[in-house]
């Protein structure tokens, strides 16, 4: 099988209001898909709702061959699914070690992916001491992606890894996406049109709580008049 | 980029430790020597008991948002249920059976879940069901304690502290083992109703992982041997512990009343804030009321009266020592430090807390259950999201607060009289000492019961220098909170939202 995560028309409520009306996604086993769409369309639901943490209503998420809608998040996440939330959500009054360390889901994680991790972000390792919040924005960004690999996850979900950071820091955030992405699968979240045309192979545009169109990243960056209807804004800001 | 300063980085803990030297040695110029050490000391003492009521509070709002109404009641219950200890533990000992058979019967959920989930039930019948198995239980547990003297066993110890007389003559006599044994075993059954009634039965839906399945036979068996052997020490018990050694006796009681405080913290999580954590304002009405209800039941018990808790022999030599050392060897009632004499017993509850806040303080900061409720504090929904069980960490968190709580209320009780209400001053305290702090500060906590209690013992002994009204030495420690809400809103440790 080389889907090793099918999402299937979820529907998600958060209190009342009906946020996913109809999504499904499926990411490709060793490669980089990633969602596109306007603020707002449900992209970072969808991936909260994977991860259990805002549980959709119906529908089915099958990861590597298994049924996992309806558990609990930190059961979901334990079957090997690395989160980087949005707006750079590390733990703020723990050190950069700390952060680490509270990501290992067996004894000895860390150490094993530690020469991994810090080649990807170098920065880390002088800061190791330090409290998440004396972190630049843009080191918090790569720690909150570091905290992703430490343990083994077959998927990782990222979720707008370029919000707010400083072009140099967006080409060395793309560069550690790609490679990790030899070792792992990711599903992307990126409203950085020109980011997500360089890393991802397959896309995914999501509008108002649905899947509104699919397929591979090149087809799509030759279709300006798709990009220019559905993303608008997105795209002359990248 | 920007050196962290060792200084800078703890400027409220240097800020508030200066602030407080001032203030000494302003107290001490002025004071002179021996009523200032003497105010000091029971400032230090009050400290100790605010810390460990304050500690839990503050960590379980921190993780949960939970303002923990009934803290104050796990300080009382922990006094009444170590001191029973310490003077006549036959009421423990004669209950113990009936609850660790409940509690094995509840263990079994996961179980009855596994096999009962398959059971093909129309929908109405799967929810009729549930509050019929629970009504059914309530109606075994009713038989299982008919009868049963319970009243008789507190009233047999309160007798036998009131009268100071040998306690071993107090024992009354427990059930014959013929007569005594169906009751743990209804008890069990009763358990075992409650636990198919969560199992939910008929209710495909459910995910039982064999993991789960087998970590629930191994506790119900460990469980049901406890059990057995609580029923079979039902008798010998009280009087092996009356013979122990008093002081041994003593540490015994402080361990008892903190485990009994952890029992009842988890079962209390388990059972009534687990259901609410989405509605949190229900919260406070639901550890109000569970506040009352325990109150009202130790009443019942023990009736409203005040009990006296005698001082073990380590702390109640007649004579002073003339210092610590020769305390070690005399254990003298009273101890001179620098010209101050001074309860030895209180120099104990001082170095308690001082034991406590040192060992929270290393599990906080480098333990990985530490590092955890640090992170939950903040976020517990990315804590999750890591893959890491919170509802369990909660749970830890809440049975550990209760249980320093319920430490609390036992190592008070040789020097405070033990009684329904004698919780809620030290739960109030301990709501300032919080808001002081920071809400969710551990550190923030520690400082602000320092703080407190010596405010309040040098309110109360101004207050009576001056012979104002005792009301300006309660009014010292919401004076104070307010003035560092209006300097820091968010307590000394709290974190800028």
């Amino acid at each position: 099988m080389d889907n090793i995560l099918e999402v299937n028309a979820i529907q998600t409520f958060i209190g009342q209001f009906h946020i996913l009306e109809g999504v499904s996604v499926q990411v490709r086993r060793n490669a980089i898909t990633v969602m596109l769409g306007r603020n707002g369309a449900g992209k970072t639901t969808t991936l909260k709702s994977i991860l259990g943490l805002t549980p959709p209503r119906h529908g089915t998420v099958v990861f590597d061959g298994q049924e996992i809608q309806g558990r609990r998040a930190y059961d979901i996440a334990a079957l090997g699914i690395g989160y980087v939330p949005e707006h750079r959500a590390i733990f703020r009054n723990l050190t950069v070690a700390e952060n680490l360390k509270i990501a290992e889901r067996k004894k000895g994680d860390l150490d094993s992916k530690a020469d991994f991790i810090f080649g990807l972000f170098p920065d880390l390792k002088r800061l190791i001491r330090l409290p998440g919040n004396h972190l630049s924005g843009g080191q918090q960004q790569m720690l909150a992606v570091a905290r992703a690999l430490v343990a083994d996850n077959k998927l990782l979900l990222i979720d707008e890894p370029s919000e707010g950071l400083a072009p140099i820091l967006i080409e060395q955030m793309m560069e550690a996406i790609r490679a990790l992405s030899a070792t792992t699968t990711v599903l992307l979240v990126e409203q950085n049109f020109f980011m997500a045309s360089k890393l991802a192979e397959y896309y995914y545009i999501i509008d108002d709580g649905r899947t509104a169109h699919e397929g591979k990243m090149v087809d799509l960056i030759e279709d300006k008049e798709l990009i220019h209807r559905t993303l608008g804004a997105a795209v002359r800001k990248g | 980029m920007k050196r962290p300063n060792f200084f800078r980085s703890n400027s409220t803990l240097f800020g508030v430790l200066a602030a407080i030297i001032l203030l000494s040695v302003l107290g001490f110029a002025t004071m002179g020597q021996v009523p200032f050490v003497r105010t000091t000391l029971s400032g230090l003492t009050l400290g100790s008991l605010y810390f460990m009521v304050a500690a839990g509070l503050t960590l379980i709002f921190g993780l949960m948002d939970v303002l923990n109404f009934a803290h104050g009641a796990m300080f009382m219950v922990g006094a009444y249920l170590g001191w029973q200890f310490y003077t006549n533990p036959t009421i423990l000992f004669g209950i113990l059976p009936l609850i660790l058979a409940l509690i094995t019967g509840l263990f079994a959920a996961n179980i009855l879940r596994h096999y009962l989930m398959g059971v093909n039930l129309s929908e109405k019948a799967q929810k009729s069901i549930v509050p019929a198995l629970v009504l059914i239980s309530l109606v075994v547990i009713f038989l299982a304690v008919r009868g049963l003297d319970i009243l008789g066993m507190a009233k047999t110890a309160m007798v036998a502290t009131m009268t100071a007389s040998d306690p071993l003559g107090e024992i009354s006599a427990q059930e014959p083992l013929a007569i005594f044994w169906v009751r743990p075993i209804l008890m069990f059954i009763a358990g075992l109703l409650l636990a198919a009634s969560a199992a939910r039965p008929g209710d495909k839906t459910q995910v039982v992982y064999s993991k789960e399945l087998k970590s629930a036979w191994i506790t119900v068996g460990i469980l049901a041997v406890a059990t057995v052997v609580a029923v079979v020490i039902r008798e010998s018990g009280p009087v092996a512990v009356l013979l122990l050694n008093a002081d041994l006796r003593f540490f015994a009681s402080l361990l008892v009343g903190a485990l009994c405080g952890a029992g009842l913290g988890a079962a209390i999580e388990v059972s009534l804030v687990r259901p609410l954590y989405v509605k949190s304002v229900f919260l406070v009405i639901a550890t109000l009321g569970l506040a009352n209800v325990l109150r009202e039941t130790i009443m019942v018990l023990w009736d409203p009266l005040a009990y006296q808790m005698t001082r073990p022999p380590l702390f109640s030599q007649p004579g002073k020592a003339e210092n610590i050392g020769a305390w070690f060897s005399g254990h003298n009632v009273t101890v001179d430090i620098l010209g101050v004499t001074f309860p030895s017993y209180r120099l104990f509850i001082i170095l308690l807390g001082v034991l406590m806040i040192i060992t929270l303080g290393v599990v906080m900061k480098y333990s990985r259950l530490g590092m955890i409720i640090r992170a939950g504090v903040q976020d517990r929904t990315m804590v999750e999201a890591l893959g890491i069980n919170v509802r369990k960490v909660f749970t830890i968190v809440f049975m550990l607060g209760a249980a320093l709580a319920a430490l609390g209320g036992i190592g008070a009780a040789p020097f405070i009289p033990v009684q329904p209400n004698m919780g809620d001053a030290y739960q109030l305290q301990a709501f300032i000492v919080v808001v002081i702090g920071g809400l969710g500060s551990f550190s923030g906590a520690a400082i602000g019961a320092l703080l407190l209690g010596l405010a309040r013992a040098f309110g109360d002994y101004f207050a009576l220098k001056f012979s104002l009204s005792p009301a300006i030495a309660e009014a010292s420690t919401v004076i104070i909170m307010a003035i560092v809400l209006l300097v820091r809103p968010a307590g000394l440790f709290g974190k800028k939202e």
